[in-house]
């Protein structure tokens, strides 16, 4: 009864809510589908009355600069994300396995620590990674930019894994323990399957950050070779003219992953993110 | 947490057989945090110990070699008016993002509480600000500033009051500000969101059921009952907006370029670091604003959280 | 014991990894050796050729491997990034381009820090003197940072049509004469906002202000740094208030507090939406506003010369160069790149002289004095006489070379008077910010 009395005002909320999610997206996919003189026609058109996909055609397969930039940055986004995600939950899966599970001196302190750069404002390395980076010749790499991502995305996973390895009982690898299995086989055979919601999780977590980067790969890529998508398509804004409807395509060019994975993939990550919440 | 036991927990009862045996353990827990460990002790903690040291040593290209100076990286900061300026931009950043991001997540948390057909769904769209780079959703409100064809233009355009072709970022100050935080916002407010929707999900309906028994309406429960058990969820999620305000970069950045209207304190680090080639002055000014998150942070956790046990 | 034994030995190897980043972190910079790597072969390799502008013609690049067996990568991005990319790749020591930018801006920094190969062991330094009057402008302590491969100046740009439009029939020489017409045709309704000035917080704005400085009959800064501009007489100081006013009399349109100059002329001047360019850049008429593709008003536009205080001022030197950074892998192959690039054949391939499909659309006008004149005298230089005139006076807005800390101070400059156009700051108050800066500077180098 309480329910229904709420909702009407919770509906309109509702509506709101997704209103204010989606606005945005859907200006920029709509003038995406325009040309520029349809963009600035008064009276505004709400709805692309000719849509075309000349921009993305111009994006995608054009042979000119932009377009082969574009092409060029989103294979290097792509592949820099990805070797971040494997490198993170790999060694966050082993790390949090063995702090949940085991306890060895200095246990405390290292995973305080390793907690504890979380609280880091994110840019207060940016400038020693930079110059550390330099030293070792790993400026403008691949494997500089992912051991960069991967300090950072680290903390949050260790974190993340933790908590769902703590949450399974120990009696199931007693179990196999006894059984004369080792531990790693027991962690492989039997915690992993079990834990796989939560690596799921926080491997498209952990995509997503590595696909929202923007200063640290602004600093540390100098050039097409490992530039990802986000940075290249910032630079584009700096050049000559650029159509606000072109730039309305680049940026659904750049956005279109993340949406997807954020829309297909939603259960996961929001467990994820509750997860690594809960104290 | 428990406390740190030197012996493993593995009880040797058959004495010297199972020596082999408590070395192999000795050791796996090690070999499985390596890694992380020396990640984070290379790439996280001695790049911190840097930027401590180094913000009281002259660091500059222009200007070798490096030396001990004291505090003067700092006195020159605070002398820099493109500094001090951001120091501005960022401060209302911060109380305009921190607030209003706390406000909206709470609001859309209480919409959530209560579970209804499709909610789900509204959850995928909802995280959806969130999971896209900072720098793009820049670039795609720029789209709805635009003065001619944004959104925004077009509706004053439509709706009468105007004629729909303002300039509406780089004019005015606080517009300025005001629109590049709001992009922010909607970058934060999901998570903001999902914070203290997961606080709420703990709060026992028998808790609201009494409150009504007793009288008490709508508005009444969410103060009494909704907003005080929501206090740890609400404290994450502002430290969450603190740190995100703080830094933020993406957004003035892309929305109004190396302008002083907008410009934030991790801007000018990143100008005078790669532009001024002044890596001293970068060092201390990421300090400043490390210092500045923590003590912060800090004074939220104290105010704000309270343990709960439900 | 196995437990403390083991523990030691995992976090002494954690430890002395630590203090390897540490000494190694310490070391970095700029105490590594130099130009590692670095070869002298040309023929068979590839070379990255980084410039803010679009690429020439692929037939050119490719008759030049055909010629020397030289692949080129070209990778444009706007100048300011690039500037940027540039120092970092140098305080970093990595490679990115073997052949990239040099800004005559730059190259008191450049040149100082020996960011740059230099370049008279590559190219015959004298031979490119004769031809090329603003190689000094590139030259630093005897040593060649950088070679010119465009003539390019700041000019003023007139759209005679919409003055004529607005009844006026004799174009003005003074700077007096010049707003006054401008607020005629604004009067008249002939354009809205006829003045067209890159108020965007870029390096663009910065140069507009050294042209209309210069116009007014000074200079910015001596040769130790110190400001010149400070006093309300001096030329900078007339300039700055001469710019900001021309927004507060809508002169200017509002929207360009966010553009830039290449947004400026690509858009409000190619599309007749502006009378004039203040400060333009040389050869544009020729590669943009006579381009009917990208440009409404071919045939309209004409240079002025530039109306100063009491009569005709001089021109601000604005060229692009280029040079070899230190981390070049294949120095012997750049240096082949930039002698044919600024080879005089080249050059007069690049401006139409042999044929409208050899033409690069980024060139303004060619470095060497002897095309200019050529391009003059074929009558395939639009505007040419007054260019090749405007050519020979015109003057570096440094006369002893930038500064090292020109991009400090650069940036001081646009972004106080960005703060003044948007009316955030009175020009009392920019002008005061800016000297400040270079006062600052000035004294610690």
């Amino acid at each position: 009864m309480r329910d229904r009395r709420h909702h009407p005002l919770r509906a309109v909320g509702i509506v709101l809510v997704i209103l204010w999610s989606i606005v945005p997206i859907y200006w920029a996919a709509k003038s995406s589908l325009q040309t520029e003189s349809a963009a600035r026609a008064r009276p505004a058109q709400y709805v692309p009355l000719h849509p075309t996909l000349a921009n993305f055609r111009t994006l995608l397969l054009g042979s000119g600069n932009v377009a082969t930039g574009i092409r060029h940055s989103l294979l290097n986004i792509v592949i820099e994300c990805a070797a971040a995600t494997a490198v993170t939950v790999a060694l966050a899966a082993l790390a949090a396995y063995a702090f949940a599970r085991f306890h060895f001196k200095g246990h405390n302190v290292l995973f305080f620590t390793v907690l504890a750069t979380m609280a880091f404002p994110p840019y207060t390395t940016l400038i020693p990674l930079y110059r550390i980076m330099s030293a070792f010749n790993l400026v403008n790499t691949y494997t500089g930019i992912v051991l960069v991502y991967v300090s950072g995305f680290l903390p949050l996973a260790v974190w993340v894994l933790h908590n769902y390895f703590s949450s399974i009982p120990a009696s199931i690898e007693e179990a196999g323990l006894i059984d004369g299995a080792s531990r790693l086989q027991v962690f492989w055979h039997l915690v992993l399957p079990l834990a796989t919601p939560g690596v799921i999780s926080i491997a498209l977590i952990t995509f997503l950050f590595g696909w929202a980067q923007f200063l640290f790969p602004l600093v540390l890529s100098t050039d097409l070779s490992t530039q990802p998508l986000t940075v290249l398509i910032a630079a584009l804004q700096g050049r000559h003219i650029v159509p606000s409807t072109l730039m309305s395509a680049a940026g659904i060019l750049a956005i279109a992953v993340p949406a997807a994975i954020a829309l297909l993939f939603n259960r996961y990550i929001v467990n994820g993110l509750l997860a690594g919440s809960t104290k | 947490m428990r406390d740190v036991v030197a012996e493993p927990d593995r009880v040797d009862r058959s004495g010297s057989a199972a020596r082999p045996q408590r070395r192999r353990l000795d050791v796996l827990p090690y070999v499985l945090v390596a890694p992380v460990a020396i990640f984070i002790i290379g790439l996280a903690i001695v790049p911190a110990l840097f930027t401590i040291i180094e913000s009281f040593f002259t660091v500059n290209e222009l200007d070798p070699p490096t030396r001990f100076s004291g505090l003067s990286n700092f006195v020159e900061l605070f002398h820099n008016h493109a500094v001090t300026n951001s120091a501005a931009n960022t401060a209302f950043y911060v109380v305009v993002g921190v607030a209003l991001s706390t406000v909206l997540g709470i609001a859309m948390a209480v919409l959530l509480q209560r579970p209804f057909r499709g909610r789900g769904l509204v959850i995928a769209i909802l995280i959806l600000p969130w999971a896209l780079p900072g720098v793009v959703e820049g670039i795609l409100w720029s789209g709805i500033f635009d003065p001619n064809a944004g959104l925004i233009n077009n509706l004053i355009a439509t709706l009468h009051f105007g004629a729909g072709n303002g300039v509406l970022l780089g004019q005015n100050r606080l517009l300025t500000v005001g629109l590049i935080e709001l992009v922010q916002v909607w970058q934060m407010t999901p998570l903001s969101t999902l914070l203290i929707f997961a606080a709420l999900q703990l709060i026992p309906e028998e808790l609201y059921e009494a409150a009504t028994v007793d009288g008490a309406n709508g508005w009444r429960r969410f103060l009494s009952i909704t907003l005080p058990l929501a206090r740890p969820g609400i404290a994450v999620a502002m430290v969450q907006a603190l740190i995100a305000t703080l830094n933020i970069f993406d957004q003035p950045y892309v929305l109004n370029g190396a302008a002083s209207t907008g410009s934030s304190v991790t801007m000018e680090t990143y100008f005078v670091s790669f532009q001024n080639l002044n890596f001293g002055q970068g060092y201390a000014l990421s300090l400043v604003v490390a210092l500045v998150t923590v003590a912060l942070s800090l004074l939220v956790v104290r105010f704000i959280y309270r343990r709960v046990e439900l | 014991m196995a437990t403390r034994r083991s523990r030691a030995t995992w976090l002494g190897a954690a430890g002395l990894a630590a203090v390897t980043l540490l000494a190694a972190g310490c070391s970095g910079g700029s105490g590594k050796a130099a130009a590692t790597g670095a070869s002298t072969q040309t023929s068979g390799v590839t070379i990255t050729v980084a410039l803010p502008t679009d690429p020439p013609p692929q037939a050119a690049l490719d008759a030049f491997k055909a010629a020397t067996g030289i692949t080129v990568n070209w990778s444009s991005s706007d100048w300011d990034s690039l500037q940027t990319k540039i120092s970092a790749a140098a305080t970093a020591n990595t490679y990115f381009a073997d052949v990239t930018n040099v800004d005559w801006s730059r190259v008191g920094q450049l040149g100082k820090l020996g960011w740059f190969l230099p370049l008279e062991t590559y190219l015959d330094g004298n031979g490119l003197k004769a031809d090329m009057p603003q190689l000094a402008s590139f030259t630093l302590d005897g040593h060649i940072v950088g070679v010119p491969y465009d003539a390019s100046y700041m000019v003023t740009t007139v759209n005679t049509d919409l003055f004529a439009k607005a009844g006026i029939s004799t174009m003005p020489t003074t700077i007096d004469e010049y707003t006054n017409d401008l607020k005629t045709i604004k009067a008249k309704g002939v354009v809205a906002n006829p003045l067209n000035i890159p108020f965007a917080a870029a390096e663009g704005l910065s140069t507009y202000w050294y042209e209309t400085t210069q116009a007014f009959g000074g200079t910015v800064l001596d040769a130790k740094g110190k400001p010149q501009f400070t006093d309300p007489s001096s030329a900078g100081y007339k300039a700055a208030e001469w710019m900001v006013n021309a927004v507060k009399d809508g002169l200017v349109p509002p929207g360009n507090i966010n553009v830039n100059d290449s947004q400026g002329e690509q858009t409000l001047m190619a599309q007749g939406q502006a009378a004039s360019t203040f400060s333009d850049y040389s050869g544009l008429i020729n590669s943009l506003y006579n381009v009917t593709d990208s440009s409404t008003v071919a045939g309209k536009v004409q240079y002025l010369e530039t109306p100063g205080v009491s009569g005709t001022a001089l021109n601000l030197s604005n060229p692009d160069g280029m040079g070899i950074p230190k981390q070049a892998k294949y120095p012997a192959a750049a240096a082949k790149f930039i002698d044919w690039f600024v080879s005089a054949q080249t050059q007069a391939d690049f401006s139409g002289l042999n044929g409208q499909d050899k033409v690069w659309g980024s060139s303004f006008i060619p470095s060497r004095l002897s095309v200019v004149q050529q391009l003059s005298q074929a009558d395939k230089l639009a505007d040419g006489e007054r260019l090749a005139k405007m050519l020979k006076t015109a003057s570096p807005v440094f006369p002893d070379g930038a500064p090292t800390w020109y991009p400090t101070f650069s940036n001081a400059v646009y972004t106080n008077l960005h703060a003044a156009a948007t009316g955030s700051m009175s020009v009392a108050d920019a002008i005061k910010a800016i000297a400040d800066v270079a006062n600052q500077q000035s004294s610690n180098s």
